[in-house]
């Protein structure tokens, strides 16, 4: 049983994580439309900005990164959940 | 014991009196708001049986006048006759309610509620607010769907697995109104389960009493909370198929259209993902209840705890990956076929586990045949028997043939009733007194459970028979099949014992409110058991203890030396060699 | 602007209990719900993935029909919400329950709990109020949860440029469309409402101090959870 200790962190920059978002937003705007890559590419690229600016978010606004393991798993574990149930599908439709 | 954390004392003694309305029928607290699930529950439970009764009429005796149907508008019953149109509602309004509201909001509804604050030492659950309401909407969703009958057009009748494009299109299935309130009252229902869900796991992880360590939970607990883990990820994946169905039916979205180029498999899959881990939610909580109850009628500590513990957990996170099972005959990719065939055969193993478990339990024990114990033993075998046939339809090859057949039927019966309707009549017998403060009759009890299990078994073994010779679900009439004529005499013989099946719940029932009022006043602790609950008087006051109890060893210390000349020592009785918990300090800086 | 805070995470019930999670129960059971959620728009948003792979010419280009400079800025206002609701919840921590207050030295007033809660109400229903615009111009121009609307304009380029704006009706465009941004915007609804029903309830009369401010942060998560959502939807919905 352990006791819980009183947790003591450095507590971020908000501002410099809205600047962030902010610059990854415009990023991803300017990728979809103007940059010349090829399609696949530019879905990855804007899958990655996508789930970066979401991580920013969870961790930092919500506080993720300074929170317990336990509490984490509770949002980490619907995720495969959803992958799972998409992946399966799609090679089912693919089929 | 250095630190003292201060305990909420008199905090609900000094509630004014509340007027009835707040006490009985708004109430907060989560035992009366089990007691409203049970009644609630009960009464759907009965809907659900009187549906089976005309699906019964009309598979043993197609075509003849139903006694009693006179009183049915001609919309469904020409003559006395079952039409079509009425058939295919019943199989689908009983599969959706005996599902959705009796044995679900049976299961957890009442037992999560009732049980949980009680068998961890808390006084109330985390959101007692929220609690109330999760009863509310569940009575509401109940009624929508109820509404479904009286509306025009009739109720919906696509099959409780209201398989789309049918339940999508009201042009196709003749349910205009109904089919929309099928949507919302799942909807609502998924929300209810949510917000009880959510009370269950903060109950369990944040409120328990101090001694009250993970492997000190009584089995029972560990169940419903290994449920509301799937509950509260597996009923928004319905809901949001729900509304994308009722979005089908309103607004014009074509989500599973596929002449739009919608994918009418998509409903299946996002039904199933939810609908497996939900089966899982139907017998998991009973399992846990059963192990309660096997442990006392034996006198013994559960065979193998921990393993129980882990085959609960591994039964529900591959319940997560075995849902393309039920989509066998779906036109699916054969690989993907493979893989849930594998494993769907997986997940007998801790299911197995169980059940060689209790057997264990079971063995050299001082075995005490009360009731409850009768009908825990009645689960085990009849789950044995679902959980067999479902071995036949984990393999592909064997469920091609199988699927949408009578096998089908037997199966989800075995299971359902055989598992979790025994188990609950065991539960509602057994924490009756806590409930109530008297005991159920044990006379009748004992006549109830042996002619339902005798009239149970004639009416549901011979469907493994009729399904294996190619009779198939939801059919209307099965003599208009030459194939089928042959096993004709099965029916009858399966619909009479279904009626004495039917009929022999009226033992049940006169037995429970009977018993409310005129049942024996019980002791304490009738059955001599361990758990927390049973430290309490019956009925259990209020706010549960007046100081948080302290627990200071497993739940199923039946038959320990420790506990000299009594076969039995409770979590919360301190013996001299015991030493107090020490509860968790209060916070620093508060 | 960093220095070291104490959360809540230690705020035990006020009986003996075991350790559990080690965070309140308000916070523990927003985070499950949270986790239901995400289920929830597991739900619609695989779908649309699950849709958009079976029939990617059902799909117009992106921003032929949706306005994407506009959602850009809505995005950008809910990130500031984000943002403004996470600087209140460092406020209350503080103990600031104040609107605005002078601080020598400095020009920018500081601002306290009711000041950043405001503007998250104002980000949030500024938001909400574009999208029912945006909604009302797109189902004017023909954009419906069923399609392009026979006759309409939009009807007429996608007869014209299948390519551009989506095959035939492009029917599952638009009932994914509506769908998703649907739902999402009405949990920026209800989590508006909360936010309201707060201010004036417990914000207004100062009940919030820095020895229990857990609303705040229990409904600090779900505003931020329904940012994430978006950020996602916004990608995936707009921008491919």
């Amino acid at each position: 049983m352990t006791t819980p200790q009183p947790t003591t962190h450095v507590r971020p920059n908000y501002l410099l994580i809205w600047l962030y978002l902010f610059v990854m937003t415009i990023a991803e705007v300017l990728l979809a439309f103007e940059l010349p890559v090829t399609q696949n590419l530019k879905l990855i690229l804007l899958l990655i900005l996508a789930v970066w600016k979401a991580m920013l978010v969870a961790l930092f606004f919500m506080h993720l990164k300074f929170e317990r393991w336990r509490l984490r798993l509770i949002f980490i574990v619907p995720l495969p959940l959803a992958a799972i149930l998409v992946t399966t599908v799609i090679m089912e439709k693919v089929f | 014991m250095t630190t003292v954390a201060h305990t909420r004392t008199e905090a609900h003694s000094e509630h004014a009196p509340m007027s009835f309305w707040r006490k009985y029928i708004f109430s907060t607290d989560h035992k009366i708001i089990g007691i409203q699930f049970l009644f609630v529950s009960l009464f759907f439970l009965l809907v659900g049986g009187l549906l089976a009764m005309q699906i019964r009429w009309q598979l043993g005796f197609p075509g003849k006048p139903m006694p009693g149907g006179g009183i049915l508008p001609e919309s469904m019953v020409s003559g006395g006759v079952i039409l079509p149109e009425y058939y295919i509602q019943l199989v689908t309004m009983h599969g959706t309610f005996m599902v959705f509201f009796a044995i679900m909001p049976l299961l957890v509804g009442v037992y999560a509620n009732f049980l949980i604050p009680l068998k961890v030492g808390a006084h109330d659950m985390a959101f007692p607010r929220i609690n109330m309401w999760s009863f509310w909407l569940a009575l509401l969703a109940g009624l929508i769907m109820l509404a479904g009958f009286f509306v025009p057009d009739g109720a919906p009748r696509a099959g409780w697995t209201m398989y789309a494009p049918l339940s999508a299109r009201p042009d196709l299935s003749g349910a205009t109104i109904s089919q929309k309130l099928w949507s919302i009252s799942i909807v609502v229902l998924g929300l209810s389960s949510v917000m009880g869900s959510v009370n269950y796991i903060t109950t369990i992880i944040n409120h328990r009493a101090p001694g009250m360590y993970w492997f000190r939970m009584p089995l029972s607990v560990w169940a419903l909370f290994i449920t509301a883990i799937l509950a509260v990820l597996a009923l928004p994946v319905l809901q949001g198929a729900a509304i994308m169905l009722l979005f089908d039916q309103s607004i014009g979205t074509h989500f599973f259209d596929p002449v739009a180029g919608g994918q009418a498999l998509l409903w299946q899959h996002l039904f199933w993902f939810f609908g497996h881990p939900e089966v899982y939610i139907l017998i998991l909580p009973a399992m846990g209840m059963v192990s309660d109850i096997i442990a006392n009628g034996s006198r013994k500590p559960i065979f193998g705890y921990h393993s129980m513990v882990f085959a609960i957990i591994g039964i529900a996170f591959l319940g997560w990956l075995v849902w393309g099972h039920h989509m066998f005959m779906s036109g699916m990719n054969p690989t993907l076929g493979s893989t849930f065939m594998v494993s769907t055969l997986l997940i007998a193993v801790p299911s197995a586990v169980k059940v060689f478990n209790w057997m264990g339990t079971m063995w050299r024990g001082n075995l005490r045949f009360h009731v409850p114990m009768l009908n825990a033993i009645g689960f085990v075998s009849m789950f044995t028997i679902g959980g067999l046939s479902g071995i036949f339809m984990a393999a592909t090859p064997v469920d091609i043939p199988l699927h949408d057949t009578q096998f089908i039927v037997a199966h989800i019966h075995y299971v359902l009733f055989g598992g979790s309707l025994f188990a609950l009549f065991a539960a509602i017998t057994y924490w009756y007194p806590k409930m109530f403060g008297r005991m159920m009759n044990e006379g009748i009890g004992k006549a109830h459970f042996f002619l339902t299990f005798i009239f149970y078994n004639m009416t549901f073994f011979p469907m493994h028979i009729i399904g294996m010779g190619g009779q198939m679900r939801r059919i209307y009439d099965p003599t208009i099949y030459d194939f089928l004529k042959p096993q004709q005499p099965l029916n009858v013989f399966i619909s009479y014992s279904a009626f004495a099946l039917f009929a022999v719940q009226i033992l049940f029932a006169f037995n429970f409110l009977w018993s409310l009022k005129f049942g024996k006043k019980a002791p304490q602790n009738p059955w001599d058991d361990n758990g927390l609950e049973w430290s309490l008087p019956n009925p259990a006051p209020h706010g549960n203890w007046d100081r948080t109890p302290n627990v200071y060893r497993g739940p199923y210390e039946f038959s320990a030396p420790e506990a000299g000349d009594k076969d039995y020592l409770p979590q919360y009785v301190k013996l001299p060699t015991d030493r107090d918990p020490v509860p968790a300090p209060a916070p620093a800086g508060h | 602007m960093t220095h070291a805070t104490q959360t809540l995470d230690q705020m035990r019930p006020p009986f003996p209990a075991e350790v559990g999670s080690g965070v309140y129960s308000n916070k523990l059971g927003m985070w499950v719900f949270l986790a239901s959620d995400v289920m929830f728009f597991t739900a619609l948003i695989g779908s649309y993935i699950i849709l958009r792979f079976g029939m990617p010419s059902a799909w117009a280009r992106p921003g032929a029909v949706l306005n994407v400079p506009l959602t850009g800025v809505n995005t950008f206002l809910l990130i500031c919400s984000s943002v403004s609701m996470v600087k209140a919840y460092a406020a209350i921590a503080d103990g600031k329950k104040y609107f605005l207050r002078k601080v020598p030295g400095k020009t920018l007033q500081d601002g306290g709990l009711k000041f950043w809660l405001l503007v998250t109400i104002i980000c949030g229903a500024g938001f909400v109020g574009v999208q029912l615009v945006e909604y009302i111009k797109l189902v004017g121009e023909g954009f419906t949860p069923a399609g392009y609307r026979e006759g309409s304009l939009l009807a007429e380029h996608a007869l014209a440029d299948p390519v551009k704006y989506g095959a035939g009706v492009a029917g599952m465009y638009g009932s994914t469309f509506f769908t998703m941004t649907g739902f999402h915007g009405f949990h920026v609804t209800c989590g508006v409402i909360s936010m309201l029903y707060l201010y004036f309830t417990k914000v207004l009369p100062e009940k919030y101090s820095a020895q229990d401010y857990r609303g705040i942060e229990v409904i600090g998560l779900y505003w931020h959870f329904v940012d994430l959502v978006w950020i996602i939807l916004f990608t995936i919905v707009y921008l491919i």
